[in-house]
């Protein structure tokens, strides 16, 4: 564990320096970043000009789902996205091997071996609408509150990360899934909102077919302290799947893995 | 046991197929027809440690399938394999640690980095600390004089300057065998020679056993005692070079000069002549024969010059190739070891 940590912190820094090398890239991305943001601020403050509470959420509830919703798109455009890219193309273009050659887990390799710092504006902003929101509330979270929302949002972030490497691993059996990670692009777009705004059916969907509830409006409730135990132990379970469906596909992706050119 | 046993090793792919045209495409995208390609059929060899042997084919003969075997990326078919006292393909750490892959047309160096960071890296990943890093990396520096190339971006380096860079990236935790497809290619000749150098001098130093593929006879010509020859994924022919030669090209090239023009009749006496154009000539005579042909031709003609030459090592490949070995040189490598032991004495 503690090795991995260190081979993590070595990528990072390689990473940070690949980043270097392109400054006016790295200063486009942020300010990408902060536009989407912004596009997202306001697509919901719209929707709080017609009226009071959407899915018994007040506009500043909805925020704290918000900001939680701009942090989890800067953490996968930090860390998520640039790896699947990676996979897609190693798997393409057979320089896969010179992962699994190596002396280290596969998965860890191929799935966090690259980073995009210029995302980390992204993590920024939705944090500040968090405060933002909490302070609107004139509300400051318990201990308890913020300690179940540390163990939400963990959850969420390792339940994103299944979900992702997941895809990854797909690839080795379709090589070309980019339109697999947009469709999840657009799936997640939902989670802007808390999940009480869906109706019956697509709620039951977003909350357990495709656990996007756990990713944002779980750790908002938690925040506000609005969580019930089952759904904590629900958020912990489903990270736990994730996670362990998406070893259990990476093990059967190596095992039927061949490189593109023989 | 020997450092690498493989024994009828075969791997199957199932490859899908697609009729040409638009018709053909939909039908592949609802129902995909396979067919099993035989990349490797049964292959059996073992090498020891510190051999270099070469590995030499057509493409598509299984050679880079058998590497990938060995270096566990594939898993076989059939058959058993064995490196190390490992099974590769469960590619256990302990295993993975020490052998390396050098793909020459693949590269493992971050693209728009210096490749000291992708050393640095590799550094961490098979936990090298870090006055073993620096004393291997000097050791790589002096063969392969790395210096100024390991600060400048990867995709600034010249192809054969990247290889130097892979070839490093790829030795740094000090393999003990070293799994090399195509290390060459591209490169110009000075570069394949400095590469080549490099291998055997690392060889020499270390004792690491050397598996190697290429395209280059001149590669495995200098450094390769020992070849295995593959097509169609069989194994047509594993044992000593020389002997190879000897056995299927029982022939010298026989190269004259002469200060005044010669006849073709004249020189059909000593031998198979293959070109004449006047002054100059090449003969092919018989290997066994040759010192006596040379000495009644120098009597006879007075050339000016008179040297020999092995055939061309791609004319004996082809003759594997083409069948023209008998079949028990392919079946027993006692015979082509005794025959090996016995070259010498003819030359």
């Amino acid at each position: 564990m503690r090795r991995y940590l260190r081979l993590w912190l070595t990528f990072l820094k390689a990473n940070l320096l690949l980043e270097l090398e392109y400054r006016a890239n790295m200063i486009a991305g942020a300010a990408l970043g902060v536009f989407w943001a912004g596009v997202s601020f306001v697509s919901v403050a719209v929707f709080y000009t017609q009226t009071e509470t959407i899915g018994g959420w007040n506009y500043a509830q909805a925020l704290v789902v918000l900001g939680l919703f701009v942090i989890t798109q800067g953490v996968i455009s930090a860390l998520l996205y640039p790896n699947l890219q990676r996979v897609v193309e190693m798997v393409r273009e057979g320089t896969m091997d010179f992962v699994l050659i190596k002396p280290a887990d596969a998965q860890f390799l191929a799935t966090l071996r690259f980073a995009r710092y210029s995302s980390l504006v992204d993590l920024t902003a939705g944090a500040l609408v968090i405060l933002f929101a909490l302070q609107q509330m004139r509300y400051s979270p318990s201990w308890s509150a913020l300690l179940t929302f540390v163990a939400t949002a963990l959850a969420g972030l390792l339940t994103l990360y299944g979900i992702w490497a997941s895809m990854a691993a797909l690839a080795f059996w379709f090589v070309k899934i980019e339109n697999l990670s947009e469709l999840f692009q657009s799936l997640f777009e939902t989670a802007r909102f808390p999940v009480s705004a869906y109706s019956g059916v697509v709620r039951f969907v977003l909350t357990f077919v495709l656990p996007i509830a756990f990713l944002t409006t779980v750790p908002a409730q938690a925040i506000i302290g609005a969580l019930d135990t089952p759904l904590l132990v629900a958020a912990v379970g489903i990270a736990a799947l994730a996670l362990a469906v998406s070893r259990w596909l990476w093990r059967r992706a190596l095992r039927n893995y061949t490189s593109a050119s023989s | 046991m020997a450092q690498i046993h493989v024994a009828h090793l075969r791997k199957y792919y199932q490859v899908h197929e697609k009729e040409p045209g638009l018709i053909g495409s939909l039908r592949a995208f609802f129902a995909r027809k396979y067919r099993t390609v035989k990349a490797v059929d049964d292959i059996s060899f073992d090498i020891e440690a510190g051999e270099i042997v070469g590995f030499l084919g057509p493409n598509g003969a299984g050679k880079t399938t058998t590497l990938k075997v060995l270096a566990g990326l594939l898993y076989p078919t059939s058959g058993e394999v064995r490196v190390l006292g490992f099974e590769p393909f469960k590619r256990e750490h302990a295993y993975l640690r020490q052998f390396t892959l050098v793909m020459g047309q693949k590269q493992q160096l971050m693209w728009d980095l210096p490749p000291i960071e992708t050393f640095l890296v590799n550094q961490a990943i098979y936990e090298i600390p870090d006055a073993e890093f620096k004393a291997t990396l000097r050791e790589l520096d002096e063969l392969l004089e790395l210096g100024p190339l390991l600060k400048k971006q990867v995709r600034k380096l010249s192809l054969g300057e990247r290889m130097k860079c892979e070839l490093a990236a790829a030795l740094l935790h000090r393999p003990k065998i070293l799994f090399l497809d195509e290390p060459t290619i591209g490169l110009d000749v000075t570069m394949q020679a400095r590469i080549r150098e490099f291998i055997a001098e690392y060889n020499r130093r270390h004792g690491a056993t050397v598996l190697l593929t290429s395209h280059y006879m001149a590669d495995v010509t200098a450094l390769c005692e020992r070849i295995l020859v593959i097509d169609k994924g069989k194994l047509l022919y594993d044992g000593d070079f020389r002997a190879l030669i000897e056995r299927v090209a029982p022939y010298k090239i026989m190269r004259l000069q002469f200060d005044q023009p010669v006849s073709t009749e004249q020189l059909m006496q000593f031998g198979e002549v293959e070109s004449n154009e006047g002054f100059t000539a090449t003969l092919r005579v018989p290997r066994a024969q040759a010192t006596e042909i040379a000495l009644r031709l120098l009597a006879q003609l007075h050339p000016e010059d008179l040297t020999f030459e092995d055939p061309p090592v791609e004319d004996i490949i082809r003759a594997v190739f083409a069948g023209a070995v008998p079949a028990e040189v392919l079946s027993a490598r006692a015979t082509l070891a005794s025959a090996a032991a016995a070259a010498p004495a003819q030359m």
